[in-house]
Protein backbone atom coordinates (compact mmCIF):
# COMPACT_ATOMS: atom_id res chain seq x y z
CA UNK A 1 0.00 0.00 0.00
CA UNK A 2 1.49 3.36 -1.02
CA UNK A 3 0.61 5.55 1.94
CA UNK A 4 2.94 8.31 0.74
CA UNK A 5 1.13 8.66 -2.57
CA UNK A 6 -2.22 8.54 -0.79
CA UNK A 7 -1.20 11.47 1.40
CA UNK A 8 0.04 13.41 -1.62
CA UNK A 9 -3.25 12.71 -3.40
CA UNK A 10 -5.09 13.74 -0.23
CA UNK A 11 -6.77 10.36 0.12
CA UNK A 12 -5.13 9.75 3.47
CA UNK A 13 -4.29 12.15 6.26
CA UNK A 14 -0.89 10.85 7.40
CA UNK A 15 2.02 8.66 6.55
CA UNK A 16 5.20 8.33 8.57
CA UNK A 17 8.90 8.37 7.84
CA UNK A 18 11.50 9.19 10.49
CA UNK A 19 14.31 10.10 8.12
CA UNK A 20 16.43 7.01 8.63
CA UNK A 21 19.60 6.88 6.56
CA UNK A 22 22.31 4.30 6.18
CA UNK A 23 24.43 5.63 9.07
CA UNK A 24 21.85 4.76 11.74
CA UNK A 25 21.15 1.34 10.20
CA UNK A 26 24.86 0.50 9.83
CA UNK A 27 25.38 1.34 13.48
CA UNK A 28 22.58 -1.00 14.53
CA UNK A 29 24.20 -3.76 12.50
CA UNK A 30 27.66 -2.98 13.87
CA UNK A 31 28.98 -2.41 10.37
CA UNK A 32 31.75 0.00 9.46
CA UNK A 33 29.93 2.88 7.82
CA UNK A 34 32.79 3.80 5.52
CA UNK A 35 32.62 0.29 4.00
CA UNK A 36 28.86 0.43 3.63
CA UNK A 37 28.94 3.62 1.55
CA UNK A 38 31.33 2.05 -0.97
CA UNK A 39 29.28 -1.06 -1.64
CA UNK A 40 25.82 -0.99 -3.26
CA UNK A 41 24.81 -4.39 -1.90
CA UNK A 42 25.82 -3.50 1.64
CA UNK A 43 24.08 -0.14 1.37
CA UNK A 44 20.89 -1.88 0.21
CA UNK A 45 21.28 -4.44 3.00
CA UNK A 46 21.44 -1.84 5.79
CA UNK A 47 18.55 0.19 4.38
CA UNK A 48 16.47 -2.98 4.00
CA UNK A 49 17.29 -3.85 7.60
CA UNK A 50 16.06 -0.43 8.74
CA UNK A 51 12.85 -0.82 6.78
CA UNK A 52 12.17 -4.31 8.13
CA UNK A 53 12.94 -3.19 11.67
CA UNK A 54 10.73 -0.12 11.67
CA UNK A 55 8.23 -0.59 8.84
CA UNK A 56 7.94 3.08 7.88
CA UNK A 57 6.12 4.19 4.74
CA UNK A 58 9.02 4.89 2.38
CA UNK A 59 12.71 4.14 2.04
CA UNK A 60 15.30 6.81 1.35
CA UNK A 61 18.50 5.73 -0.34
CA UNK A 62 20.74 8.08 1.59
CA UNK A 63 24.28 7.33 2.65
CA UNK A 64 25.68 10.82 3.22
CA UNK A 65 25.47 14.31 1.70
CA UNK A 66 28.73 14.10 -0.26
CA UNK A 67 28.18 11.41 -2.90
CA UNK A 68 28.07 13.83 -5.85
CA UNK A 69 30.69 16.15 -4.36
CA UNK A 70 33.15 13.27 -4.08
CA UNK A 71 32.34 12.13 -7.61
CA UNK A 72 33.25 15.63 -8.78
CA UNK A 73 36.55 15.79 -6.90
CA UNK A 74 35.94 16.86 -3.29
CA UNK A 75 37.97 14.84 -0.82
CA UNK A 76 35.90 13.18 1.87
CA UNK A 77 37.09 11.63 5.12
CA UNK A 78 35.12 9.02 7.02
CA UNK A 79 35.72 9.02 10.78
CA UNK A 80 33.47 6.95 10.48
CA UNK A 81 30.93 9.60 9.42
CA UNK A 82 31.87 11.71 6.45
CA UNK A 83 33.26 15.20 6.46
CA UNK A 84 34.27 17.15 3.41
CA UNK A 85 37.94 18.07 3.70
CA UNK A 86 38.73 19.81 0.44
CA UNK A 87 37.02 21.70 -2.33
CA UNK A 88 37.18 20.26 -5.84
CA UNK A 89 40.41 18.50 -6.84
CA UNK A 90 41.37 16.34 -9.83
CA UNK A 91 41.03 13.21 -7.71
CA UNK A 92 37.53 11.86 -8.16
CA UNK A 93 35.86 8.95 -6.47
CA UNK A 94 32.50 8.17 -7.96
CA UNK A 95 30.04 6.51 -5.58
CA UNK A 96 26.98 7.23 -7.71
CA UNK A 97 27.11 3.62 -9.05
CA UNK A 98 26.85 2.47 -5.40
CA UNK A 99 23.64 4.48 -4.97
CA UNK A 100 22.31 3.21 -8.29
CA UNK A 101 23.04 -0.41 -7.40
CA UNK A 102 21.42 -0.07 -3.95
CA UNK A 103 18.37 1.56 -5.53
CA UNK A 104 17.99 -1.26 -8.05
CA UNK A 105 18.19 -3.90 -5.30
CA UNK A 106 15.76 -2.12 -2.99
CA UNK A 107 13.26 -1.53 -5.78
CA UNK A 108 13.29 -5.24 -6.53
CA UNK A 109 13.02 -6.37 -2.94
CA UNK A 110 10.72 -3.91 -1.18
CA UNK A 111 7.13 -3.08 -1.89
CA UNK A 112 7.33 0.51 -0.69
CA UNK A 113 8.17 3.79 -2.43
CA UNK A 114 11.91 4.12 -2.89
CA UNK A 115 13.34 7.63 -2.91
CA UNK A 116 16.91 8.58 -3.69
CA UNK A 117 18.46 11.61 -2.04
CA UNK A 118 20.40 13.91 -4.36
CA UNK A 119 21.88 17.34 -3.76
CA UNK A 120 20.47 20.58 -5.03
CA UNK A 121 22.87 22.27 -7.48
CA UNK A 122 23.34 25.32 -5.23
CA UNK A 123 24.64 23.31 -2.27
CA UNK A 124 26.67 21.01 -4.50
CA UNK A 125 28.36 24.01 -6.12
CA UNK A 126 29.17 25.33 -2.64
CA UNK A 127 30.82 22.03 -1.69
CA UNK A 128 32.94 22.09 -4.84
CA UNK A 129 34.06 25.69 -4.55
CA UNK A 130 34.45 25.45 -0.78
CA UNK A 131 31.62 26.78 1.37
CA UNK A 132 33.48 29.82 2.77
CA UNK A 133 34.68 30.91 -0.63
CA UNK A 134 31.32 30.26 -2.24
CA UNK A 135 29.49 32.41 0.30
CA UNK A 136 31.87 35.27 -0.41
CA UNK A 137 31.40 34.89 -4.15
CA UNK A 138 27.64 35.20 -3.71
CA UNK A 139 28.12 38.82 -2.74
CA UNK A 140 31.15 39.67 -4.85
CA UNK A 141 31.31 37.55 -8.02
CA UNK A 142 28.00 36.62 -9.53
CA UNK A 143 29.55 35.10 -12.66
CA UNK A 144 31.79 32.76 -10.70
CA UNK A 145 28.76 31.49 -8.77
CA UNK A 146 26.76 30.95 -11.94
CA UNK A 147 29.68 29.14 -13.55
CA UNK A 148 30.02 26.80 -10.57
CA UNK A 149 26.30 26.06 -10.55
CA UNK A 150 26.28 25.44 -14.31
CA UNK A 151 29.11 22.93 -13.89
CA UNK A 152 27.35 20.89 -11.21
CA UNK A 153 23.98 21.24 -12.88
CA UNK A 154 25.17 19.25 -15.90
CA UNK A 155 26.45 16.53 -13.58
CA UNK A 156 23.20 16.44 -11.61
CA UNK A 157 21.02 16.28 -14.72
CA UNK A 158 23.00 13.28 -15.91
CA UNK A 159 22.88 11.55 -12.51
CA UNK A 160 19.18 12.28 -12.19
CA UNK A 161 18.50 10.73 -15.61
CA UNK A 162 20.17 7.50 -14.46
CA UNK A 163 18.03 7.41 -11.33
CA UNK A 164 14.84 8.23 -13.18
CA UNK A 165 15.58 5.37 -15.57
CA UNK A 166 15.22 3.12 -12.50
CA UNK A 167 11.82 4.69 -11.73
CA UNK A 168 13.18 5.98 -8.44
CA UNK A 169 11.43 8.84 -6.67
CA UNK A 170 13.73 11.69 -5.80
CA UNK A 171 14.39 13.83 -2.75
CA UNK A 172 16.40 16.94 -3.47
CA UNK A 173 18.35 18.22 -0.48
CA UNK A 174 19.65 21.79 -0.63
CA UNK A 175 20.85 22.67 2.88
CA UNK A 176 22.84 25.76 1.94
CA UNK A 177 19.88 27.26 0.11
CA UNK A 178 18.15 27.65 3.49
CA UNK A 179 17.17 31.12 4.64
CA UNK A 180 19.32 30.35 7.70
CA UNK A 181 22.24 30.82 5.30
CA UNK A 182 21.29 32.94 2.29
CA UNK A 183 18.75 35.63 1.55
CA UNK A 184 15.52 34.98 -0.34
CA UNK A 185 16.94 37.14 -3.16
CA UNK A 186 19.97 34.88 -3.44
CA UNK A 187 17.74 31.82 -3.35
CA UNK A 188 15.71 33.23 -6.21
CA UNK A 189 18.77 34.28 -8.18
CA UNK A 190 20.88 31.14 -7.84
CA UNK A 191 19.10 28.16 -6.28
CA UNK A 192 15.56 28.28 -7.60
CA UNK A 193 15.90 27.75 -11.34
CA UNK A 194 18.19 24.68 -11.28
CA UNK A 195 15.89 23.09 -8.70
CA UNK A 196 12.85 23.85 -10.82
CA UNK A 197 14.35 22.19 -13.88
CA UNK A 198 15.25 19.07 -11.89
CA UNK A 199 11.80 18.92 -10.28
CA UNK A 200 10.13 19.23 -13.69
CA UNK A 201 12.28 16.39 -15.03
CA UNK A 202 11.19 14.15 -12.14
CA UNK A 203 7.54 15.02 -12.55
CA UNK A 204 7.64 14.62 -16.34
CA UNK A 205 8.61 11.02 -15.65
CA UNK A 206 5.57 10.58 -13.39
CA UNK A 207 7.71 10.09 -10.30
CA UNK A 208 7.46 11.75 -6.90
CA UNK A 209 9.65 14.79 -6.27
CA UNK A 210 10.41 15.93 -2.75
CA UNK A 211 12.60 18.72 -1.48
CA UNK A 212 14.29 18.93 1.90
CA UNK A 213 15.74 22.17 3.24
CA UNK A 214 16.75 22.46 6.88
CA UNK A 215 16.70 25.55 9.07
CA UNK A 216 14.55 28.59 8.46
CA UNK A 217 12.49 28.28 5.28
CA UNK A 218 9.69 30.71 6.10
CA UNK A 219 11.13 33.59 4.02
CA UNK A 220 11.33 31.33 0.93
CA UNK A 221 8.26 29.19 1.48
CA UNK A 222 6.26 30.67 -1.41
CA UNK A 223 9.17 29.99 -3.78
CA UNK A 224 9.47 26.43 -2.46
CA UNK A 225 5.76 26.01 -3.04
CA UNK A 226 6.06 27.27 -6.59
CA UNK A 227 8.64 24.57 -7.37
CA UNK A 228 5.59 22.30 -7.41
CA UNK A 229 7.27 19.36 -5.78
CA UNK A 230 5.01 16.69 -4.32
CA UNK A 231 6.58 16.88 -0.87
CA UNK A 232 8.11 19.73 1.07
CA UNK A 233 10.26 18.58 3.98
CA UNK A 234 10.90 21.58 6.24
CA UNK A 235 11.47 22.29 9.90
CA UNK A 236 8.27 24.28 10.45
CA UNK A 237 5.31 22.32 9.11
CA UNK A 238 2.77 24.69 10.63
CA UNK A 239 3.36 27.16 7.81
CA UNK A 240 0.63 27.05 5.16
CA UNK A 241 1.68 25.56 1.82
CA UNK A 242 0.04 24.14 -1.28
CA UNK A 243 2.51 21.27 -1.17
CA UNK A 244 2.25 18.19 1.05
CA UNK A 245 4.41 18.88 4.08
CA UNK A 246 6.77 16.46 5.74
CA UNK A 247 8.23 16.84 9.22
CA UNK A 248 6.91 17.62 12.68
CA UNK A 249 9.33 15.85 15.01
CA UNK A 250 12.49 17.65 15.96
CA UNK A 251 15.75 15.80 15.41
CA UNK A 252 16.65 16.62 19.01
CA UNK A 253 13.45 15.08 20.30
CA UNK A 254 14.07 11.80 18.54
CA UNK A 255 17.68 11.75 19.72
CA UNK A 256 16.81 12.57 23.33
CA UNK A 257 14.45 9.65 23.49
CA UNK A 258 11.80 11.26 25.67
CA UNK A 259 8.85 9.18 24.48
CA UNK A 260 6.14 11.47 25.80
CA UNK A 261 7.75 14.40 23.98
CA UNK A 262 7.91 12.34 20.79
CA UNK A 263 4.20 11.55 21.17
CA UNK A 264 3.42 15.21 21.82
CA UNK A 265 5.18 16.35 18.63
CA UNK A 266 3.56 13.58 16.58
CA UNK A 267 0.15 14.53 18.01
CA UNK A 268 0.79 18.15 17.05
CA UNK A 269 1.87 17.16 13.53
CA UNK A 270 -1.26 15.05 13.09
CA UNK A 271 -3.40 18.13 13.59
CA UNK A 272 -2.34 19.27 10.12
CA UNK A 273 -4.04 17.77 7.09
CA UNK A 274 -2.18 15.51 4.70
CA UNK A 275 1.16 15.43 6.50
CA UNK A 276 3.99 12.96 6.20
CA UNK A 277 5.04 12.79 9.82
CA UNK A 278 8.82 12.82 9.80
CA UNK A 279 11.84 14.04 11.65
CA UNK A 280 13.03 17.52 10.73
CA UNK A 281 16.32 16.08 9.46
CA UNK A 282 17.86 12.62 9.24
CA UNK A 283 17.90 10.78 12.55
CA UNK A 284 21.30 10.86 14.26
CA UNK A 285 23.10 7.50 14.13
CA UNK A 286 22.96 7.03 17.91
CA UNK A 287 19.17 7.41 18.11
CA UNK A 288 17.57 4.73 20.24
CA UNK A 289 15.42 2.44 18.05
CA UNK A 290 12.72 2.59 20.75
CA UNK A 291 12.23 6.27 19.94
CA UNK A 292 11.80 5.61 16.23
CA UNK A 293 9.40 2.73 16.88
CA UNK A 294 7.33 4.87 19.23
CA UNK A 295 7.18 7.70 16.71
CA UNK A 296 5.83 5.32 14.06
CA UNK A 297 3.46 3.51 16.43
CA UNK A 298 1.96 6.74 17.66
CA UNK A 299 1.72 8.27 14.18
CA UNK A 300 -0.34 5.30 13.06
CA UNK A 301 -2.50 5.13 16.14
CA UNK A 302 -6.04 6.34 15.57
CA UNK A 303 -6.87 9.15 17.96
CA UNK B 1 38.12 61.60 11.78
CA UNK B 2 34.46 60.67 11.78
CA UNK B 3 34.41 57.10 13.11
CA UNK B 4 30.99 56.56 11.58
CA UNK B 5 32.88 56.16 8.30
CA UNK B 6 34.61 53.08 9.71
CA UNK B 7 31.31 51.79 11.02
CA UNK B 8 29.76 52.29 7.57
CA UNK B 9 32.68 50.57 5.83
CA UNK B 10 32.13 47.52 8.08
CA UNK B 11 28.42 47.51 7.28
CA UNK B 12 29.26 47.86 3.58
CA UNK B 13 31.74 44.93 3.88
CA UNK B 14 34.37 47.20 2.34
CA UNK B 15 37.67 45.86 3.69
CA UNK B 16 39.94 48.18 1.72
CA UNK B 17 38.01 51.22 3.01
CA UNK B 18 38.28 49.86 6.57
CA UNK B 19 42.07 49.55 6.19
CA UNK B 20 42.50 53.07 4.82
CA UNK B 21 40.16 54.63 7.36
CA UNK B 22 41.70 52.89 10.39
CA UNK B 23 45.22 53.85 9.27
CA UNK B 24 44.09 57.42 8.75
CA UNK B 25 42.43 57.54 12.16
CA UNK B 26 45.63 56.32 13.82
CA UNK B 27 47.67 58.94 11.95
CA UNK B 28 45.23 61.53 13.25
CA UNK B 29 45.98 60.26 16.79
CA UNK B 30 42.51 58.87 17.42
CA UNK B 31 42.98 56.40 20.33
CA UNK B 32 42.92 52.76 19.20
CA UNK B 33 40.31 51.92 21.83
CA UNK B 34 38.00 54.57 20.40
CA UNK B 35 38.51 53.31 16.85
CA UNK B 36 37.63 49.86 18.09
CA UNK B 37 34.54 50.87 20.05
CA UNK B 38 33.02 53.60 17.91
CA UNK B 39 34.13 52.31 14.51
CA UNK B 40 34.71 48.59 14.28
CA UNK B 41 32.50 47.32 17.10
CA UNK B 42 29.74 49.78 16.29
CA UNK B 43 29.83 48.45 12.72
CA UNK B 44 29.64 44.83 13.82
CA UNK B 45 26.80 45.58 16.20
CA UNK B 46 24.83 47.03 13.33
CA UNK B 47 25.71 44.00 11.19
CA UNK B 48 24.42 41.80 14.01
CA UNK B 49 21.18 43.76 14.09
CA UNK B 50 20.77 43.47 10.33
CA UNK B 51 21.35 39.72 10.62
CA UNK B 52 18.75 39.37 13.36
CA UNK B 53 16.26 41.27 11.22
CA UNK B 54 17.03 39.06 8.21
CA UNK B 55 18.34 41.95 6.14
CA UNK B 56 21.81 40.40 6.17
CA UNK B 57 22.45 36.68 5.90
CA UNK B 58 25.56 34.53 6.41
CA UNK B 59 27.48 35.75 3.29
CA UNK B 60 27.15 39.41 4.29
CA UNK B 61 28.08 38.71 7.93
CA UNK B 62 31.07 36.71 6.78
CA UNK B 63 32.35 39.56 4.61
CA UNK B 64 31.64 42.17 7.29
CA UNK B 65 33.58 40.02 9.78
CA UNK B 66 36.54 39.96 7.45
CA UNK B 67 36.40 43.72 7.11
CA UNK B 68 36.29 43.93 10.93
CA UNK B 69 39.45 41.84 11.22
CA UNK B 70 41.29 44.00 8.67
CA UNK B 71 40.82 46.91 11.05
CA UNK B 72 41.14 44.89 14.25
CA UNK B 73 44.50 43.44 13.21
CA UNK B 74 45.88 46.96 12.67
CA UNK B 75 44.84 48.25 16.08
CA UNK B 76 44.99 45.13 18.24
CA UNK B 77 48.76 45.44 19.05
CA UNK B 78 48.07 48.92 20.39
CA UNK B 79 45.11 47.74 22.45
CA UNK B 80 47.00 44.78 23.87
CA UNK B 81 49.46 47.22 25.41
CA UNK B 82 46.59 48.35 27.57
CA UNK B 83 46.42 44.80 28.95
CA UNK B 84 44.11 41.81 28.74
CA UNK B 85 43.29 41.85 32.43
CA UNK B 86 39.63 41.95 33.25
CA UNK B 87 38.50 40.58 29.91
CA UNK B 88 36.26 37.54 29.77
CA UNK B 89 38.36 34.71 28.39
CA UNK B 90 36.70 32.33 25.97
CA UNK B 91 38.07 29.09 24.55
CA UNK B 92 36.09 28.14 21.46
CA UNK B 93 36.05 25.43 18.82
CA UNK B 94 34.09 23.27 16.42
CA UNK B 95 34.07 19.76 17.84
CA UNK B 96 35.70 16.64 16.44
CA UNK B 97 34.57 15.31 13.06
CA UNK B 98 33.11 18.64 12.01
CA UNK B 99 34.85 21.13 9.79
CA UNK B 100 32.00 23.63 9.41
CA UNK B 101 33.45 26.70 11.07
CA UNK B 102 31.77 29.65 9.36
CA UNK B 103 29.33 30.10 12.24
CA UNK B 104 32.09 29.71 14.82
CA UNK B 105 34.19 32.35 13.06
CA UNK B 106 31.30 34.79 13.03
CA UNK B 107 30.67 34.19 16.74
CA UNK B 108 34.38 34.73 17.37
CA UNK B 109 34.23 38.17 15.74
CA UNK B 110 31.24 39.10 17.85
CA UNK B 111 32.98 37.90 21.02
CA UNK B 112 36.08 39.92 20.20
CA UNK B 113 33.97 42.90 19.24
CA UNK B 114 32.26 42.70 22.62
CA UNK B 115 35.62 42.73 24.40
CA UNK B 116 36.26 39.05 25.10
CA UNK B 117 39.70 37.52 24.88
CA UNK B 118 39.29 34.56 22.54
CA UNK B 119 41.43 31.44 22.24
CA UNK B 120 40.26 29.83 19.02
CA UNK B 121 41.10 26.12 18.78
CA UNK B 122 39.72 25.92 15.24
CA UNK B 123 37.63 23.14 13.81
CA UNK B 124 37.55 19.34 14.07
CA UNK B 125 39.00 19.57 17.59
CA UNK B 126 39.35 16.34 19.58
CA UNK B 127 37.95 16.05 23.12
CA UNK B 128 41.47 15.62 24.51
CA UNK B 129 42.67 18.87 22.95
CA UNK B 130 39.72 20.81 24.31
CA UNK B 131 40.37 19.48 27.80
CA UNK B 132 44.05 20.39 27.53
CA UNK B 133 43.13 23.91 26.40
CA UNK B 134 40.76 24.37 29.35
CA UNK B 135 43.48 23.18 31.72
CA UNK B 136 46.08 25.47 30.18
CA UNK B 137 44.06 28.61 29.42
CA UNK B 138 41.70 28.51 32.41
CA UNK B 139 38.94 30.31 30.48
CA UNK B 140 35.75 31.75 31.92
CA UNK B 141 33.78 30.28 29.06
CA UNK B 142 34.07 27.27 26.78
CA UNK B 143 32.08 27.73 23.55
CA UNK B 144 31.56 24.68 21.34
CA UNK B 145 29.68 24.24 18.10
CA UNK B 146 28.71 21.55 15.65
CA UNK B 147 26.79 21.63 12.40
CA UNK B 148 26.07 17.94 12.13
CA UNK B 149 23.92 15.52 14.06
CA UNK B 150 26.72 12.97 13.72
CA UNK B 151 29.21 15.15 15.60
CA UNK B 152 27.15 17.06 18.16
CA UNK B 153 27.35 14.34 20.81
CA UNK B 154 31.06 15.05 21.07
CA UNK B 155 30.09 18.11 23.13
CA UNK B 156 28.56 15.80 25.71
CA UNK B 157 31.81 13.82 25.83
CA UNK B 158 33.75 17.03 26.51
CA UNK B 159 31.47 17.98 29.39
CA UNK B 160 31.66 14.49 30.92
CA UNK B 161 35.45 14.62 30.77
CA UNK B 162 35.55 18.11 32.31
CA UNK B 163 33.36 16.92 35.18
CA UNK B 164 35.55 13.84 35.64
CA UNK B 165 38.67 15.98 35.88
CA UNK B 166 37.13 18.54 38.22
CA UNK B 167 37.36 21.31 35.61
CA UNK B 168 33.65 21.98 35.20
CA UNK B 169 32.83 23.91 38.35
CA UNK B 170 34.21 27.36 37.54
CA UNK B 171 33.63 27.12 33.82
CA UNK B 172 30.60 28.29 31.86
CA UNK B 173 29.89 26.16 28.83
CA UNK B 174 27.88 27.45 25.91
CA UNK B 175 26.91 25.57 22.77
CA UNK B 176 25.61 26.37 19.30
CA UNK B 177 25.25 25.15 15.72
CA UNK B 178 22.44 24.19 13.38
CA UNK B 179 21.29 20.92 15.01
CA UNK B 180 21.76 22.24 18.55
CA UNK B 181 18.94 23.72 20.63
CA UNK B 182 18.10 24.55 24.23
CA UNK B 183 16.89 21.03 24.88
CA UNK B 184 20.18 19.55 23.73
CA UNK B 185 22.03 22.11 25.83
CA UNK B 186 20.07 21.03 28.93
CA UNK B 187 20.50 17.38 28.09
CA UNK B 188 24.28 17.49 27.94
CA UNK B 189 24.60 19.78 30.95
CA UNK B 190 25.84 22.94 29.24
CA UNK B 191 25.05 26.35 30.72
CA UNK B 192 23.58 28.03 27.69
CA UNK B 193 22.62 27.83 24.04
CA UNK B 194 22.94 30.65 21.53
CA UNK B 195 20.91 30.51 18.33
CA UNK B 196 23.24 32.95 16.59
CA UNK B 197 26.22 35.20 17.21
CA UNK B 198 24.15 37.95 18.80
CA UNK B 199 22.56 35.53 21.23
CA UNK B 200 25.94 34.02 22.06
CA UNK B 201 27.25 37.42 23.10
CA UNK B 202 24.14 38.10 25.19
CA UNK B 203 24.55 34.68 26.76
CA UNK B 204 28.07 35.46 27.93
CA UNK B 205 26.93 38.80 29.30
CA UNK B 206 24.23 36.98 31.25
CA UNK B 207 26.38 34.11 32.50
CA UNK B 208 29.48 36.01 33.57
Amino acid sequence: MDRILEVIEQKRNNAVFPIVGADHCARLLNLNFSNVVRDGRKLAEVLEYGYNLYGYDMVLVFSDPYVEAQAMGCQIEFTPYPTIVTAQTDKRFDRTPVIIEATKILKQKLDVPIFVSIKGPFSLAAFLVGIDKFLRLLVREENAVKKAIDQVFEFQKNYLSKLLALDANIFLGDPLASASVISPDMFKKYAYQPLKILVDKIKDKGLIAGIHICGDTRPIISMLDSLQTDILSVEDITVATNTTRMGGVSTQTILNGNLSKIRKEVRQAKKGNHIIIATACDVPPKTNPKSIKEMIRYARQEN
Amino acid sequence: MDLDKIKKAIIDMDDSAVKTLVETALKEKVPAQQILQDGLIAGMKEVGRLFTEQVYFVPEVLLASEAFYIGFDIISPLIKLQGEKGKVKVVMCVVEGDIHDIGKNIVKVMFEASGCQVVDLGRNVAVKRIIEAVEKEKPDVLAMSSLMTTTMMSMADVIKELVKRGLRKDLKIIVGGAPVNQEFCNQIGADGYGRDAQEAVQLIERLI
